[in-house]
Order: structure tokens, then sequence, then C-alpha cells
């Protein structure tokens, strides 16, 4: 396998790298009417990168050459990789009209596209040192990101809050890595690491071996937001730009569980009743907190951050099972919750630009009495939140519903039945709160009879969103092969 | 040859010290305890670490004579009378500078082990073509999103220490 070869497996991040160098430096010398052709480029990148990814399929490349032991192509990072970009695109589209009078929209769509391949790098990455570097490049733009709306003081406590709990999240995950380098007498590739312990399971059960994993699973559990490490995620998502919450929520968030499902594994060999009694606790603590603290949320913003958590919660049963199937739907969950938050998001977004567009000094565009009537005001919007909202319950034939299926099946069948009642009423205790949009935007009359004209770059991106959440839900099948190869990966 | 043999003697010693202190520590490692006992310097350092700034302010708080005059609680501007509020704004230009300093240590940083590679390739492995092998490819790439960076900051106004 020659250079050219190797680099040419890894065309989308290099297409991306290129783009987001590229608008960086030809926005130096536009003005701001014609920095929006940026947004163009950078969508294009994205577009192009997206069917690299989906014409080359699922497939194993045992790569060959300097970078072997660090990166890999196989249907796990491929699946998160697609999902990343998707996100992605669908951000960017929509920021298109957001940002298109932004004096800095270059370095706004520089950072997106810098942080995607930061998300890509992780999901590629098999040794500990890449997948950091890969954490902190997604981590730092996005940092930036939050902060974006730089005159709004939420917008900056939101970037606060996000880059100093994120600093110490990517310290204590570096600290509790540096554990596993050191007992295993210098090894990063994960995959070696987990050999090595395999043949000295004395090592990880060691006082030392625990503490390293303490610290891997803190770490984790702040990305992921998991309860009690989740205290950032709700006034992050709720401060940011609505856009860039769709980014945090269903980009970054999901590299640390492509993350964690890689070095957990390291775990799983000679500790695995003690990690998943720690995550039995982390995911019914997560998924009850969530749901119930985001039933008094008037902020659909906050309310949409508390269901990201109580997601999460569902999604982290995975480290309790462990099995094939488990990770098959977790896997899937990941995917499909991209969608939904994504779209929802989105679409908050958009209601919040409507409003600000009418009235300049609207305050709390996002609270939940903006909402009532929508459906007489803006028929397609409130058509796509109320799937969107659906789906997030797990109501067929949407991707939440699939993929909830097949995550609580596969932990029934693993043997866990208390946790799948715990998930299963949670998920009855959700629909309270999404309901309640949908009875706003369809039951209660609208505060004034005219017709919101959502603009087109919102339409398109809610729209995307909008298919893959149906495509998913109606047509599974070759979404769970994917998921079910990715899976495979692991060996479990 | 009598001093051949000595060397040989000495060598041996040495490898077999070496040997005797690597498995000393192989054995450290395959116990459980024992992993931690070698941390008892580290945990004394800390120890000591942490009570020492506690026993200094006992005793500063006990030996040292207070007064509590009005003059005591202004603020402090070398002798002179202070005048002005305190809270006034002032441009905070270095952090350019300090992104400035990182970006060419960095580059620094990478050159160094950099050369001893293109070294290896030109001298010890004979790439004929060396200005196209891959270590000149790499640090070629390398050096061009460093300068790109650089011409962002320039163009960005940042050389200039007053916009």
């Amino acid at each position: 396998m020659s250079i050219v070869d190797f680099i040419s497996q890894f065309a989308p991040e290099v297409i991306l790298t290129i783009a987001a160098l590229a608008v960086m430096i030809i926005g130096l010398g536009l003005g701001t009417k014609e920095k929006r052709a940026l947004g163009y480029l950078a969508a294009i990148s994205l577009i192009v990168a997206t069917l690299i990814i989906v014409f080359r399929g699922t497939y194993h490349l045992q790569l060959e050459g300097i970078m072997a032991d660090s990166l890999t192509i196989d249907p796990m990072s491929q699946f998160f990789k697609l999902t990343f970009l998707l996100v992605s695109l669908i951000v960017v589209i929509a920021s298109l009209k957001q940002y298109d009078n932004h004096s800095n929209q270059d370095e706004y769509y520089t950072l997106i596209l810098l942080g995607t391949i930061g998300m890509m790098v992780v999901a590629s990455a098999i040794d500990i040192v890449t997948m950091f570097i890969g954490f902190e490049l997604a981590s730092l733009s996005t940092y930036a990101l939050a902060g974006f709306n730089k005159k709004d003081p939420s917008s900056m406590e939101a970037a606060i809050k996000y880059f100093i709990v994120g600093a110490l999240s990517s310290t204590l995950l570096l600290f509790g890595l540096s554990y596993l380098y050191g007992l295993s007498g210098g090894l990063t590739n994960i995959g070696e690491i987990a050999d090595y312990f395999s043949m000295n399971p004395g090592i990880i059960q060691s006082p030392m071996g625990i503490m390293a994993m303490v610290l891997i699973v803190a770490g984790f559990g702040f990305k992921m937001a998991l309860v009690p490490f989740h205290m950032w995620a709700p006034d992050t998502y709720q401060g940011s730009p609505t856009v860039i919450s769709a980014l945090l929520a269903a980009g970054s968030k999901k590299m640390a569980f492509v993350a964690a499902f890689r070095v957990l594994l390291i775990a799983m060999i000679a500790i695995k009743v003690d990690i998943a009694m720690v995550f039995i606790i982390l995911a019914i603590l997560t998924m009850t907190l969530g749901n119930v603290v985001a039933l008094s949320q008037k902020s659909l913003k906050r309310m949409l951050a508390y269901s990201s958590v109580a997601q999460a919660g569902y999604i982290s049963m995975v480290f309790v099972v462990m099995s094939p199937e488990a990770m098959t739907g977790a896997v899937l969950y990941v995917m499909s919750h991209a969608f939904m938050k994504t779209g929802a998001f989105i679409a908050v977004a958009a209601l919040g630009y409507m409003l600000l567009r009418e009235n300049i000094s609207a305050k709390d565009v996002d609270h939940l009495d903006n909402f009532a009537g929508l459906g007489k005001r803006s028929p397609f919007l409130a058509f796509s939140i109320m799937i969107f909202l659906f789906a997030l319950a797990g109501i067929p034939p949407t991707a939440g519903f699939v993929s909830k299926f097949i995550l609580f099946y596969s932990v029934l069948k693993g043997g866990f039945v208390f946790l799948v009642i715990i998930a299963i009423l949670n998920s009855a205790l959700s629909l309270y709160y999404y309901a309640r949009v949908v009875k706003y935007m369809y039951v209660l009359p609208p505060s004034s009879s005219e017709k919101l004209a959502l603009p087109g770059a919102y339409s398109l991106a809610i729209l995307l969103a909008l298919i893959g959440v149906l495509a998913i839900g109606i047509v599974p099948e070759p979404f769970v092969n994917w998921a079910a190869s990715a899976a495979n990966v692991l060996g479990l | 040859m009598v001093l051949f043999s000595h060397n040989a003697i000495e060598n041996d010693f040495i490898t077999f010290l070496y040997i005797e202190y690597n498995s000393t520590l192989i054995g450290h490692l395959g116990d459980d305890m024992e992993i931690i006992d070698t941390f008892i310097p580290v945990a004394i350092f800390l120890l000591f670490g942490l009570a020492i700034p506690l026993v200094i302010m006992f005793l500063v708080k006990q030996l040292s004579p207070r007064s509590k005059s009005p003059v005591k609680f202004t603020t402090y501007e070398s002798g002179s009378v202070p005048t002005g509020s305190s809270k006034i704004m002032f441009n905070v230009e270095y952090y350019a500078y300090a992104i400035l300093f990182v970006l060419f240590d960095v580059e620094l940083l990478f050159l160094y082990p950099w050369v001893t590679v293109y070294v290896n390739d030109v001298v010890l492995n004979n790439v004929e073509n060396f200005t196209t092998s891959f270590s000149v490819f790499a640090m070629a790439l390398f050096m061009v999103v460093v300068l790109l960076g650089l011409l962002y900051e320039w163009k960005k106004g940042v050389l200039q220490w007053v916009k």
C-alpha cells in the first residue's frame, strides 16, 4: 500500500481539511456579502465527503504504513463519520441563512469543518493519543462556536462553561489514559493494550488499574453528559447559538460515544462486572434525571438539552450489556438521535430566526409560548417538529422507534429486566413533555394569525433531517445491517 | 589481551546489574501491592508539600506583628499616593504574541525530530531522490499550514500593536 493509497482512504478528511483552510484564507480578502459563497463552499465539501463515504460503503481495510497503528477504516468508523458529516452538513445548510450577514462567517464555517475533521479522526482512531488529538481538535473548535454570538451574554456563559468543563474532562480522560499507557508498559494502541491486559488481568484489577478506569469513565461521562457529570449540558445547549447546539448535541457528544465504545472494551476483559455495575447506576440516574427535569422546562432548547441527557442514558445501557445486539442498537441509536436532535434544534432555530426577523427585540424566542398555534402559522415547521419530538419519544414509524426497540430488546435479552422496565417507564414519562409541545402547536390558539415564512435554507436543512428520521424508521434494514457490521468490529 | 578480558568482565557485570534491576522492576509490576510501594516517595513529597505551606502560614500568623491603619488598605503604588480608579481598561495585546510564539515554538519542535528522520533517509537509506521523499512532503505540508496561520494573523492585523 503506497502512501497515495493510504491518503486516498482518508479522502473525506483531506477534502474537508483543504476546504477548511481554503475558507479561512479566501475569507480574508472578501467583504461580508461575498463571504456568503464560503458557506456554499463548506456545504459542497461536506456533500462530496459524505458521498465518498456512502459510495465506499461498509468495508474493513487492513491499513499499512506509518499511521496503520493509529487509524483504521472499518464499518464502525465509516458509520460514525457518515453521522458526523450529515449533522455538519445540516448545520451548515441551516447556518447559510442564520449568519448570512455576519462579518465572521468565514471563521464560523472553518471552525465547523475543523470540528468535523476532529470528530472523524476520533471515529477512525484506534490509538489513545490519536484519539485524544481528535477530541481536542473537535473540542477547541466547538468551544469557540458555542460563544460565536459574542454580544450575547448567555452565549458567552455557554462557551465558558463548556470550555472549563471540557478542559476538566479532557484532563481526567488524559490522566486515565496515561495510567493505561504506564500500566501496559508503554502501549498506545487500544487493541494491543486490551491484549496485554487479557494476558495480565491482575494489572487492570489492581488499584492503579481501577483508578485508570474510574478516571476514563468520568472523563467520558463528562463528554457524554451522563448524570452526575451533566451540569454543563443544559446551560451550554441553551446558551449557544441554536444551530451550534445541534452540532454539540448531535456531533461532539456522539464523538464521545464512539471513543467510549472502543476504549471501554479494554475494561471489559477483566472488570466487566464492575463496569456493568457502574453503568447500571449511571444509566438509571441519567435517564431518570434527564426526563424528570425536562418535564418542567419552559424553554424548548433547555428541554431538548435535558432530553439529550436522558437519551445518553438510554445509549449508555450498552456498556452494561456489551453484547453485539446491544452494540448494534446503540450504534443505530447514535445515528437516529443525531438526526432527531439536529432536526429539533434546527427547527427551534428556524422559529427563533423568524420571530427575531419580525421583532428584533424579541426575548426568549425558544419559550414554549412562542410555539402556540404554530400549526397554523407555519404548517411545515410544526409538522417536522412534531415528527422529531415523536421520534425522540420513540413512536413508530420513526428512527427513534427502531433504535429504541433494538436497544431495549437486546438489554432485555442480556438479562437486565429491571433496567429495561426503568427505561420504558422513562420513555413513557418523556412522552408527556414532547406531547405538550405538540399540544401547544396544534391545539392552542396562535398569538397572531400572521403566517411565518420559513427561509429556504432552513426548510432544506429540516427536510434533510426529516428524511433521515423517516428513512431509518421506514426502511431500517440497510441501517441496521451497517450498524450490526459496525458492532462486529469490536469483537464482543 | 588482559585489558580486553577485563573490559568484557566489566561489561558482563554491568549487564548483570541491569538485568537484576529490570527483574526487580518486573517483579514490582507483577505484584499488585508493590506498585503502590514504588509511589511511597511521591506520597512523602505530597504530604510534605501540603504540610509546609500550612506550617509556614501558621508560624507567620503567630510571629509577625500586625498593624491595622487605614493606609494599609490603600492600593500600593510603589510608595506614592495612589491616584484615580483602579478599574481602568487596558489593551490585552499580549495574547496575540503568545499565540504567535506558540505557533513558531511548535514549528521548531517539529522541525528538530524531522531533521533526524531526514538525515536517516538521506545518509543511511540512501534515498536517491530525497527531495521528493515522504519526509520532505510531510514537512512541506506542515510548513504550508503554519504559514497559512501566519498569513491569517497578519491579514487580521494582529501584528500591529495598536489597531
